[in-house]
């Protein structure tokens, strides 16, 4: 698996929470090619955000090797991996995490602030970003007036707006309703096929993982399924 | 580092209210700061600039107790004493009470020439300056008993602007005349204080002037000297002096209590209680709460920051961007507030010099207090931000994400 985009290899990961010691990896292996899109399930607890976290540089891994885009992301240290994480992975989470005292332009402008662009050039970036997630009449609104399908995609606009390599995405669609889950899953999906982003998403809902080429099932911190998703299930999903 | 400016103006303008009054708050305590320091400033400097070779004899009964004027000549005879001269708190306002200055009944040539070091006249009848404006002053005081001199304090100041020729109507609060009018005093010269703390707005005339129209019906007072400030002579030894001046009237009809000008000065002071100490606390306790005030708007922002926190480091961010962002509110919060309390202190100095007026004649906003306000100001906004931001080093991007779930 010398070509694997994200390589996670005998990991192990566990919480210490007054003083009981909790396992949640142990020697975890995964591995997912560039430009996949790949949905991860399971129960509450199974491990699924702690991947998430070791694979976009925000938590650090007990033992094992966590490699993403070429880079030894668990050989970093805690100086280097922000600057890695803004240029390599966009997050988008379950809450949005839009800031609330930014409009939505100067939210998706907050990440590029860390790129060598100029003024002009980050606002350029900014617009595209949000033309992609199809805001752009809504750029100067403030998060709380936007429904919660739009701030996901305003997230997501920032999440993109640095081009990074790859999209971390815990529970995207967790807080919307069917409709606006849809539509973040389809702007995901199109993200992934027409751009070539390496998509990572974590989620509870069968129908939004079928938007995926891959499905993983995890429990206790072990993958008990992963299977290719076909065409036939994408269009019925 | 890259800062995030824009989201740091966001935050302080969507936090309006809460910053706005902590801003007041600010304001509000640099000003009491700085008017309670320039107080004490002001006391202090008047006992620095006070002779330790000039005397003062007053009534040991109280300093409002005037002395007799026949002590005078006495006074002079002692071994060891230069000159003397009356010295008597007049106390009248031009035109309106709000116009009020310090005026002193003297003995204006002796006076003069007593106060050499302190004061200069620099221009006197006619137009005349430099060397020769004193003696024409002192010829002018010999020559009209209404002759009086001003501080270029009050020459400069618009309210009176008054100039050499000029006659200048007094209305007495304590010596009322018995045509019921104000005192006619002619202005002959202008001093300019040597010291820096001597003030520029004080009046003198002649003692005599009063004494007279007392002795005449002309207006109703006793016929006094008010003190007498004394100067020795050089290398007499001034304690010594005291003493014999205190010995000689030991048995009436008033007996004196003499004491060094540096001595006096202190005393007025602590006739007022220790009043620097008591200023001192209040200026300590007012830093003291308004720092707690600012620390406590910056601790409720920065919990409420946690949230941003781990976002902008899953931006890419580093933990020390969202200590900056709170050192930086803090800084500019206080900043702005101890700015509009600087601008209050100085656009107050006049009118709250004018009604501090005899009692603290020293009293003034200086650069250095202003700078030292900055200076409190800027610590008080970066330990504020320090002390709310500085958790957030700790936090592991994890952690913060994980705290509002
Ligand atoms: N920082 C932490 N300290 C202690 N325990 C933790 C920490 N983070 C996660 N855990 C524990 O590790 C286990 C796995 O957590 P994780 O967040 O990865 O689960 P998850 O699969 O994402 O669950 P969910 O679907 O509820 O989000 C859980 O039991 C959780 O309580
Ligand atoms: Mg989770």
């Amino acid at each position: 698996m010398t070509d694997a985009f994200i390589v996670l290899e005998k990991v192990c990961k566990s919480y210490s929470r007054g003083g009981e010691t909790l396992h949640v990896l142990d020697e975890f292996n995964l591995s997912i090619p560039e430009s996949d899109f790949v949905a991860l399930m399971g129960p509450s607890g199974s491990g699924k955000t702690t991947i998430l976290n070791l694979v976009g540089g925000l938590d650090s891994c007990d033992s094992g090797l966590v490699r993403v885009a070429g880079a030894p992301v668990s050989e970093m240290s805690r100086r280097d991996l922000p600057a890695w994480r803004s240029r390599h992975v966009g997050f988008v989470f379950q809450s949005f995490n839009l800031l609330p005292v930014l409009t939505a332009h100067e939210n998706v402008m907050l990440p590029l602030q860390l790129t060598p662009l100029s003024g002009s050039e980050r606002r350029k970036q900014a617009d595209f970003a949000l033309d992609i997630v199809g805001l752009s009449g809504r750029a100067s609104h403030r998060p709380a007036q936007l429904s919660g399908g739009e701030e996901q995609r305003v997230a997501i606009a920032r999440a993109i707006a640095t081009d990074p390599d790859v999209i971390i995405a815990d529970e995207p669609t967790g807080d919307l309703d069917r409709k606006s889950a849809d539509g973040v899953l389809e702007i995901l999906s199109r993200l992934n096929s027409e751009l070539g982003k390496t998509i990572l998403m974590v989620t509870h809902d069968p129908l939004a993982a079928k938007k995926a080429l891959r499905l993983l099932e995890l429990d206790k911190g072990v993958l008990i399924e992963d299977r290719q998703i076909d065409e036939q299930q994408r269009e019925g999903a | 580092m890259r800062f995030p400016f824009r989201l740091a103006l966001r935050h302080l303008l969507a936090r309006k209210t809460r910053n706005g009054l902590t801003v007041v708050a600010i304001s509000v305590a640099v000003f009491l700061l700085c008017f309670l320091i320039a107080i004490v400033q002001g006391l202090e400097a008047s006992v620095r600039s006070a002779s330790a070779t000039r005397l003062v004899t007053q009534s040991a009964v109280s300093l409002f107790v005037s002395l007799p004027i026949s002590y005078q000549h006495k006074i002079d005879s002692v071994d060891g004493v230069y000159l003397s001269t009356k010295f008597r708190w007049f106390g009248a306002y031009y035109q309106d009470q709000e116009n009020f200055f310090a005026q002193f009944a003297v003995d204006p040539n002796r006076f003069l020439d007593m106060y050499t070091k302190d004061i200069e006249i620099i221009e006197g009848p006619g137009g005349i300056t430099g060397p020769e404006a004193k003696a024409a002053v002192q010829k002018a005081f010999d020559s009209d008993r209404r002759a009086a001199i001003i501080g270029i304090g009050l020459r400069d100041d618009e309210r009176y602007g008054f100039r050499i020729g000029d006659t200048v109507p007094l209305i007495p609060l304590l010596y009322p005349r018995a045509d019921g009018g104000a005192w006619d005093f002619v202005i002959v010269g202008y001093y300019r204080p040597l010291k820096d703390r001597i003030p520029d707005t004080t009046m003198y005339f002649r003692a005599d002037y009063l004494n007279e129209a007392f002795e005449s019906g002309e207006a109703y007072g006793d016929i006094a000297a008010g003190v007498y400030y004394v100067n020795t002579l050089e290398n007499a030894p001034v304690e010594q002096v005291a003493q014999e001046i205190d010995e000689m009237f030991a048995n009436g009809p008033q007996r004196t209590q003499t004491i060094t000008e540096a001595a006096f000065a202190s005393f007025f002071i602590s006739a007022m209680g220790n009043l620097p100490l008591f200023l001192g606390t209040i200026g300590g306790a007012v830093l003291f709460s308004i720092f707690f005030s600012v620390v406590n708007t910056m601790m409720i922002s920065g919990r409420q920051r946690i949230q941003e926190a781990g976002i902008l480091q899953a931006l890419g961010f580093r933990p020390i961007t969202s200590t900056m962002l709170l050192i930086f509110e803090g800084l500019l919060i206080s900043l702005i507030g101890g700015g509009c309390g600087i601008v209050l202190a100085v656009t107050t100095e006049r009118p709250i010099m004018q009604m501090l007026g005899q009692s603290i004649s020293n009293y003034h906003i200086t650069p250095d207090l202003v700078l030292l306000a900055v200076a409190i100001s800027s610590i008080l906004g970066i330990v504020a931000g320090l002390a709310a931001g500085l958790p957030f080093l700790r936090y592991r991007p994890t952690e913060a994400l994980r705290s509002f779930e």
